[in-house]
């Protein structure tokens, strides 16, 4: 089985692609328009900057060749939404091609990256006529286009997934980066493949490529021939429907947009610099530091934040004391305020410890105070009442340091003999993080 | 006013639209080629599926025409969206030749000629897409300048060919044409290919030498040929070199801008489909692809359906490569041939026409090929974006002008200029007989 | 010319024609290809852009700005409710 997807991702530019419409939500239909977004005779484009600099970003993210030199193209169809029946895309030379991204170690290949305007909105009255909103009609877009080099919807769904994390991350989009992302998916479990247009969110992307699993299964295993075409996605019946077959497309005859010239964007590639990608930064802590790759996800999940503070401490105080008193970071970083200047105070605090000014009971009481707020008293007093438990427990069963060398999983014992010892007057996370910390000065 | 212009239309069909009112400060008279939009005015371009557009804005040329003084008169008539040589392609009236009604003003820019011509001190702005300034400029005996591609903002102009499509002026004082391309000129945000131009400098620079390729008269008629020798002579006379030089690539010109300007003219027309503006009144209930090829199909002209054929064909899959991108591959090599020529050259001549304006009558009986033939002097310069000027520079038995024309390197300009001041002191132009 | 690439042509363009009209255009862009011929030996040069002259590089800053009232474009068009009429989708 073969799976193929083309994303589309909204561009979070304040002004539309080509020309100075608003991208902002609409009080009404058709108020955020202007000529060119209506495709009026006689209005042109006119590039946005900042459309190039987000697609040579992705490029980069996904590890794209990014194009010296690029341009636009010109699509031609014809629906109602299309304000122009010509849509402004890239054909030849778009913004990157050739990437990569991994998941689960696994690479799936990018084929290229092309900007392009997003058409605008129709709905439908009745079976009668058809009202159109172009208020989103030159919103710009970047379509990702990969290989079909995913093999099981679920793969589609996890990719998709980090991709989008991803995305958001390097864009900076606001709020729920999923709603501004299509996605046109490719599936192939014979020969022949369909396309599924237009689904929108992880969950129904899984959906449809699923429902297209067991449809095409079916039309193989009856014998049939699985047809070439276009399918759309019922979000509510969970169903693929046939829209129009393959060989009755329309002919988009591309030719060069001829009002927009072109683009040497070697130099504006070379001045740009994205943000590390979390999954990227997994990787690369998990290389570079020796961590386990899901130890290094978890750190990264949980914030891009804790895992720069994790490569501060391993500077200042070593990867050894970093891996071991991450964790209790990690406890506490809800309530941190994170901040380069938060920061730099648990890194003095461990460089404390690692230089022998402090031992580690004082590190464990003080890190919990500045991160937490709380006073150094009642963390003194908790934690040392929360450390005498432990040590109790170890001290008493002495066999127990064995049976974790051989699984580490043993430790659960001591934390659900003093959570259950303690009543609950601490939480898990602090139990967790102080058994690990106790235990690993103990191996 | 109005009303002495409406009796001069009724005669000749030059405007498609008259202005309802020309400010009483005006300070000169301009007329504007319906294919330029005008904020209020109805602008159709020679097509009945624009009926009813009325622009919300005027196109950069028209409202910098205003600016520095000039009241707009009207929207003169052309070839349905600048598709022919002679303005009979227009839905909306023909315009006449001043020199003799029975005759084509050229085209597309036909009805702006005829303004030039017949109205007092005015200019008219054109549009050139392949020919359309100085094809009718010379066929009414006018002045005719297009200036280099992107020189001045396309902001308004409604497209043919993206990439060939030039704003130029019309008069029947050279003078004017001096005057008003500064005032046109300039970079515009909202064409960005207008923001690679240098300043435009008119310096008075003479023309030095002329190289006339080889094909120049080749199909020429008899008066053309007479009257182009004895230009030569004249521009001799005016101390200038004149040398013959080969242009082989002058010959593929015409294919090439054929299939660019059908490629873009085809991807242009797409929007034309009964909604959002021109004409809308169709029934709703049919699926779009009915609705949108029942108004395509009613409202377009027959020359439009074949130029969009043709576009259509030439960049389809399958036949793109061999067309298309060879077409452009062919213009930049039209382009490097003009730039070697016009290294060791300040211009090169050529007739402006092979022929004088034929009759109604004649036209009828042009096939397609025949009448695009007729442009394949004007189009070399078109498909290069270099800058071309006409110059009335005689008359055949009949009394029907003859142009000359001229082509600079590009954003050279300034040697066109002054060589159409220095052909005016020289050479008589005869003015029409306007009769009114 | 094929008539039946003509038609299929038409058919993209969103233009009908008639039996009459299929076989005129027929022939008249079979005589324009003719015509044209002499392209395919023609010499070529290569390069990118379009343009007659080199237009590079032309970016406009992200600055959100309304020139135009969106209303007064709206006004010549059928509208319903602010929404732009259409024909129907399928």
């Amino acid at each position: 089985m073969k799976i193929g997807l083309e994303i589309h991702v909204q561009l979070p530019t304040r002004s539309k692609m080509f020309c100075s419409c608003p991208t902002t939500d609409a009080e009404a239909p058709n108020t955020h328009v202007c000529p060119t977004c209506l495709g009026m005779p006689g209005s042109r484009p006119a590039l946005n900057r900042k459309v190039l600099e987000y697609g040579i970003m992705l490029a980069k993210m996904l590890n794209c060749k990014v194009a010296e030199t690029t341009w636009f193209s010109r699509k031609t169809y014809f629906y109602p939404d299309m304000s122009k029946s010509v849509q402004i895309t890239q054909y030849d030379n778009p913004v990157g091609s050739e990437g990569f991204y991994s998941v689960k170690g696994k690479k799936i290949r990018i084929t290229r990256i092309q900007l392009e305007e997003d058409p605008g909105k129709t709905k439908r009255v009745g079976d009668l006529s058809s009202l159109v909103d172009y208020n989103r009609s030159g919103i710009p877009l970047a379509e990702i286009v990969t290989e079909p080099d995913m093999s099981t919807p679920a793969e589609a769904r996890e990719f998709l997934g980090l991709l989008i994390a991803d995305i958001r991350h390097t864009l900076d989009l606001p709020g729920d980066g999923e709603r501004s992302i299509r996605c046109d998916c490719n599936i192939s479990v014979g020969k022949e493949r369909c396309e599924v247009k237009n689904v929108t969110g992880l969950k129904n992307v899984e959906r449809a490529l699923s429902f297209e699993v067991v449809r095409q299964t079916k039309v193989l295993k009856a014998g049939g021939k699985v047809e070439r075409e276009t399918r759309r996605f019922d979000e509510e019946r969970g169903v693929t429907i046939s829209v129009r077959k393959k060989e009755f497309e329309s002919d988009y005859g591309f030719i060069d947009e001829p009002d927009l010239g072109i683009f040497r964007i070697g130099k504006m590639a070379e001045s740009i610099k994205i943000r590390e990608s979390p999954q990227n930064m997994a990787l690369r802590l998990a290389a570079q530091y020796g961590l386990e790759e899901k130890t290094a996800k978890q750190i990264v999940s949980t914030s891009v934040g804790l895992a720069e503070l994790f490569e501060d401490v391993a500077k200042a105080a070593g990867v050894g004391t970093a891996a071991s008193w991450i964790g209790a970071a990690a406890s506490y970083w809800k309530t941190f305020e994170d901040s380069p200047e938060g920061r730099s105070g648990i890194v003095a605090i461990l460089r404390d410890l690692s230089e022998g000014r402090i031992n580690d009971v004082e590190a464990g009481m003080r890190l919990r105070s500045f991160m937490t707020g709380a006073t150094e008293e009642s963390v003194k007093a908790a934690s040392a009442d929360l450390d005498v438990l432990i040590a109790g427990y170890i001290d008493a069963n002495p066999a127990i340091l064995d049976e974790i060398r051989r699984n580490e999983k043993a430790s659960n014992r001591i934390i659900g003999h003093v959570m259950k010892e303690s009543g609950g007057a601490y939480s898990s996370a602090d139990v967790v993080s102080a058994v690990k910390r106790i235990v690993d000065g103990r191996l | 006013m109005t009303s002495d212009l409406q009796k001069i239309n009724d005669r000749y069909s030059m405007f498609s639209a008259l202005a309802p009112h020309i400010p009483d400060d005006a300070e000169f008279l301009f007329s504007a080629k319906d294919n330029l939009t005008s904020a209020g005015i109805e602008t159709r371009c020679g097509s009945k599926i624009l009926e009813g557009y009325r622009p919300a804005f005027d196109a950069a040329a028209i409202e910098k025409m205003k600016k520095s003084g000039g009241g707009l008169v009207g929207k003169t008539n052309m070839d349905e969206f600048g598709f022919g040589t002679f303005s009979v392609n227009s839905a909306y009236g023909i315009p006449k030749n001043p020199f003799d009604r029975e005759r084509s003003c050229g085209g597309s820019s036909g009805g702006s000629a005829c303004a030039a011509a017949v109205l007092e001190d005015h200019v008219s702005l054109g549009v050139s897409t392949g020919g359309s300034v100085c094809c009718p400029a010379a066929f009414c005996g006018v002045y005719g300048l297009t200036p280099t591609y992107g020189r001045v903002s396309r902001y308004g102009l409604i497209d043919y060919g993206n990439s060939l499509d030039k704003i130029g002026l019309l008069s029947a004082d050279a003078g004017r044409l001096k005057k008003h391309l500064p005032t046109i000129s300039g970079r515009d945000p909202r064409d960005p290919t207008s923001c690679v131009q240098p300043e435009p400098a008119l310096s008075g620079k003479r023309i030095g030498s002329v190289a006339v390729p080889k094909e120049a008269l080749d199909g020429a008629s008899a008066d053309v040929r007479r009257a182009f020798n004895e230009s030569l002579e004249r521009i001799r006379g005016m101390g200038a070199d004149v040398e013959t030089v080969d242009m082989p690539a002058l010959r593929y010109a015409m294919p090439a801008y054929y299939i660019i300007a059908t490629c873009e003219a085809s991807t242009n027309l797409a929007r034309y489909v009964g909604m959002r503006y021109g004409r809308q009144d169709g029934d709703l209930a049919l699926k779009f692809d009915d609705y949108f090829t029942s108004f395509r199909t009613k409202y377009f002209g027959d020359e439009a359906k074949r130029r969009i054929l043709l576009g259509t064909y030439t960049r389809m899959a399958g036949f793109r490569d061999r067309y298309y991108a060879k077409a452009l591959s062919v213009r930049r090599h039209v382009i490097g041939s003009y730039r070697e020529i016009l290294k060791n050259y300040d211009a090169v001549a050529t007739p402006t026409m092979p022929f004088v304006s034929p009759k109604f009558a004649d036209i009828a009986l042009m096939g397609p090929v025949e009448s695009y033939a007729a442009d394949r002097l004007t189009i070399p310069p078109n498909l290069a974006g270099t800058p071309h000027l006409s110059v009335p520079c005689g008359y055949d038995g009949d009394g029907m002008p003859i142009g000359l024309q001229l082509v600079a390197d590009h954003w050279n300009e300034d040697v066109l200029i002054s060589f159409a001041s220095d052909w005016e002191g020289m050479f008589d132009s005869r003015r029409a007989e306007a009769d009114i | 010319m094929d008539r039946e690439i003509v038609a299929r042509v038409a058919k993209a363009a969103h233009i009908a024609l008639t039996d009459e009209e299929l076989d005129r255009y027929s022939k008249d862009l079979a005589d324009i290809l003719d015509y044209f011929r002499i392209l395919d030996e023609a010499p070529g040069e290569e390069g990118v852009g379009v343009n007659p002259v080199d237009v590079s590089d032309v970016l406009r800053d992200d600055e959100p700005r309304m020139d135009i009232d969106p209303y007064s474009l709206l006004e010549g068009m059928s509208t319903y409710d602010g929404y732009v009429r259409g024909p129907r989708l399928s």
